[in-house]
């Protein structure tokens, strides 16, 4: 490898320099170019914004990551984070009717869901495991059936009733800065209208990157993460090395799951209610955000920080448009675009993508 | 390979640095005008909110106030507008947002946010908490509510859809939500109206959730199991569309009335074909307008604002539909 590289021209390092990175150096690029375009672009709160944004795709993204590493894919994510959604939302305004403190009620109800959110979960890795289903059918019926249950748990509408507490969770903040009251935390005093009030981390992106943090360590530093690029790559092999494939896979989808559980449950405290098909929109970009962030879709190559780049640069760009007053509509050509650069690279400059991010790290 | 990676991040350091100075310069500028700058987040992309964007782009042109207009959000919901509402004032100097907010829940704490920092609201179309600003609450920060009265136009539209079945029969109505404001004051007054004419019954309420094939669908079960039913009421354009695609499909048109509520160009043409009887138009280009009209009154003048301001219908029928001053009052892009 060291001798091919020795031997390549500049210029030919250079390309392959660009090429590993393209999606980061894109990622600081369009950033850059909307701090000078777009007033109010480099601001804190929209930089917190674009990270708010980004919490769905960076879950979602994740949960594809360690599926499409291990070579299939999953299609229930976003309606599984519908599921919980509406689920959490259901189970909190219960809780509280049976006398519990808002307090209480949003605790059990999200700690609830998190088990329950991990059930089709639990089934996609069955049926693609032992059943032998495709993942593609396999999670595209528990797709549908997560659908229907929401549906029939709302009766055709949307959980709502939620206590104002968990929207103050959700819209909230783990600092606040008032420029002669100085800091304080979760909350802050009632200062006279249109003093500046700095707030500083928003609790959900802390929420969701904690759990980026587990799942992580989990597929880079353990294990677990060797076996399941080790499965996409080459799953007879990882068989004859004596891994439990059939156990390995289903816990794949159960992790998925889970991750679009928390999503769900983020978005419910965010926006005070529970929606069957919140969490649609939401699948195609995290398959892009994956594919961006230099997986491949045949399995056994990707990274998680690849997958936080890719959904980053979506909302970047997301955010970005928003802030100049651009429709954006026009994010989908841009991301068009982006996917199929992303494939090129893959296609005719395999060398790049696999010598870095390839194979177990 | 780690020279690479020093280079990228000097360059960042070194356009971070630069750009605080850039934009430092460019908010001092900005600050020095004293022109009004107000924003406008539509509630969805639909010819109803285009119709009011118009409304409050006359208005700012007459009073020389700077209008920015939001990303139309794709779908109604609070998980998309609220990112672009925050994306939007994210400009900064803004004076005052007036919008349609899409969840009486959920708007409320990142509108309060707005308000705390010195920004006035208004909301226009739908309101937040109940819709009453005037007593003091969680939600009454907003200077006003800007929208159709619409308990108040579900009984017009009862009394004159009972004119057309002459005062007797079974009507049905066909809703999208139970849980939105807007549609479900439509449905408590059209029962209220309904209610003081004995010889009618009001024989079910379905909800489609703006599916429109839903509705279509809903109608044709109620025609089935309602062989006689004499009028539909459709609370929005989804609801109206849909009944009027079951009762022609029944073979039924002009036998089963339509009332319909908002005037969109299908609705109209629809009117004008004799598919829909009854076609109430709301005023968003009042709204729009009479939002930055009292924006700009309460800064220039200090006036103080109603907490809530009615905008009042229009009624289009067969005999006024082809009427030029009628034209107006059709929702367009």
């Amino acid at each position: 490898m060291s001798d091919r590289q020795a031997a390549r021209p500049r210029t030919g390092r250079l390309v392959s320099f660009v090429g590993r990175r393209w999606a980061l150096l894109f990622l600081v690029a369009e950033a850059i170019a909307f701090c000078f375009i777009a007033r109010g672009f480099f601001t804190l709160d929209t930089f917190q914004l674009v990270f708010i944004a980004g919490v769905p795709l960076f879950l979602l993204g994740l949960a594809e990551t360690f599926v499409i590493i291990s070579g299939g894919i999953d299609l229930s994510v976003g309606f599984v984070f519908g599921f919980a959604s509406v689920v959490s939302a259901k189970l909190i305004v219960a809780l509280q009717g049976a006398g519990a403190s808002p307090g209480l009620a949003i605790l059990i109800g999200c700690a609830a869901t998190l088990l329950i959110g991990m059930i089709p979960g639990y089934f996609n890795g069955v049926l693609v495991a032992r059943l032998r289903v495709p993942p593609f059918i396999a999670t595209y019926s528990m797709l549908s059936v997560t659908y229907g249950i929401s549906e029939l748990l709302v009766e055709g509408s949307q959980a709502g009733n939620l206590p104002y507490l968990s929207s103050v969770i959700g819209t909230g903040f783990i600092a606040y800065f008032i420029p002669g009251h100085g800091f304080s935390f979760f909350t802050h005093e009632r200062v006279a209208r249109g003093t500046p009030v700095y707030s500083i981390i928003p609790l959900v992106v802390v929420a969701a990157f904690v759990f980026v943090a587990i799942f992580v360590f989990l597929l880079r530093m353990t294990k677990f993460g060797h076996h399941t690029y080790a499965i996409g790559g080459n799953p007879d092999a990882a068989v004859r090395s004596g891994i439990d494939v059939k156990a390995h896979l289903e816990r794949v989808y159960v992790i998925s799951a889970l991750l679009a559980t928390l999503a769900g449950i983020l978005y419910m405290l965010q926006f005070s209610q529970g929606k069957s098909d919140a969490g649609a929109s939401y699948l195609l970009d995290s398959i892009v955000a994956v594919v961006i962030g230099g997986a491949s879709l045949y399995g056994g190559v990707g990274t998680a920080g690849g997958t936080i780049i890719g959904a980053l640069l979506l909302s970047v760009l997301e955010t970005g448009l928003r802030v100049l007053g651009v429709a954006t509509f026009n994010i989908y050509i841009i991301v068009g675009i982006i996917l199929i650069i992303a494939v090129l690279i893959d296609q005719f400059f395999p060398e790049i993508t696999s010598s870095e991010s390839g194979a177990s790290p | 390979m780690k020279k690479g990676l020093a280079f990228v991040v000097s360059a960042l350091v070194f356009l971070a640095v630069g750009l605080t100075a850039f934009a430092g310069g460019q908010t001092e500028k900005s600050t020095a005008s004293k022109q009004l700058t107000f924003v406008f987040v539509p509630g969805v992309v639909d010819p109803f909110y285009y119709t009011m964007e118009k409304g409050a782009r006359a208005a700012a042109a007459k009073y020389g106030v700077n209008l920015i207009v939001s990303d139309y959000p794709k779908s109604w919901g609070p998980e998309v507008q609220v990112p672009i509402l925050q994306a939007t004032v994210a400009q900064g100097n803004i004076d005052m947002v007036f919008l349609a907010p899409t969840s009486t829940d959920a708007l409320v704490a990142p509108l309060k946010k707005l308000y705390d920092s010195g920004i006035e609201i208004i909301t226009v179309d739908t309101y937040i908490g109940n819709g009453d600003y005037s007593t003091a609450s969680d939600f009454s920060f907003p200077l006003s509510y800007i929208g159709s009265d619409n308990v108040a136009g579900g009984k017009l539209m009862a009394e004159d859809l009972a004119k057309l079945i002459g005062d007797k029969g079974q009507v049905y109505v066909n809703s999208t939500n139970p849980d939105v404001s807007s549609v479900n004051g439509r449905v408590i007054g059209f029962k209220q109206g309904a209610a003081e004419f004995p010889n009618i019954q009001v024989v079910g309420v379905d909800y489609n959730l703006d599916v429109q094939q839903k509705a279509q669908e809903e109608t044709s079960a109620i025609l089935q199991q309602y062989p006689h039913l004499a009028g539909v009421f459709g609370t929005n354009l989804y609801s109206a569309e849909g009944a009027y695609q079951a009762v022609v499909n029944a073979g039924l048109t002009g036998a089963v009335k339509i009332a319909s509520w908002d005037a969109t160009a299908d609705l109209i043409n629809a009117l004008k074909q004799g598919q829909v009887d009854l076609v109430l138009a709301q005023k968003p280009a009042d709204m729009g307008y009479l939002a930055v009209e009292w924006g700009y009154k309460h800064f220039h003048d200090k006036a103080e604002v109603p907490k809530k301001i009615g905008t009042g219908f229009e009624l289009f029928t067969k005999d006024n539909v082809n009427d030029p001053d009628m034209a107006q009052y059709i929702y367009t892009k």
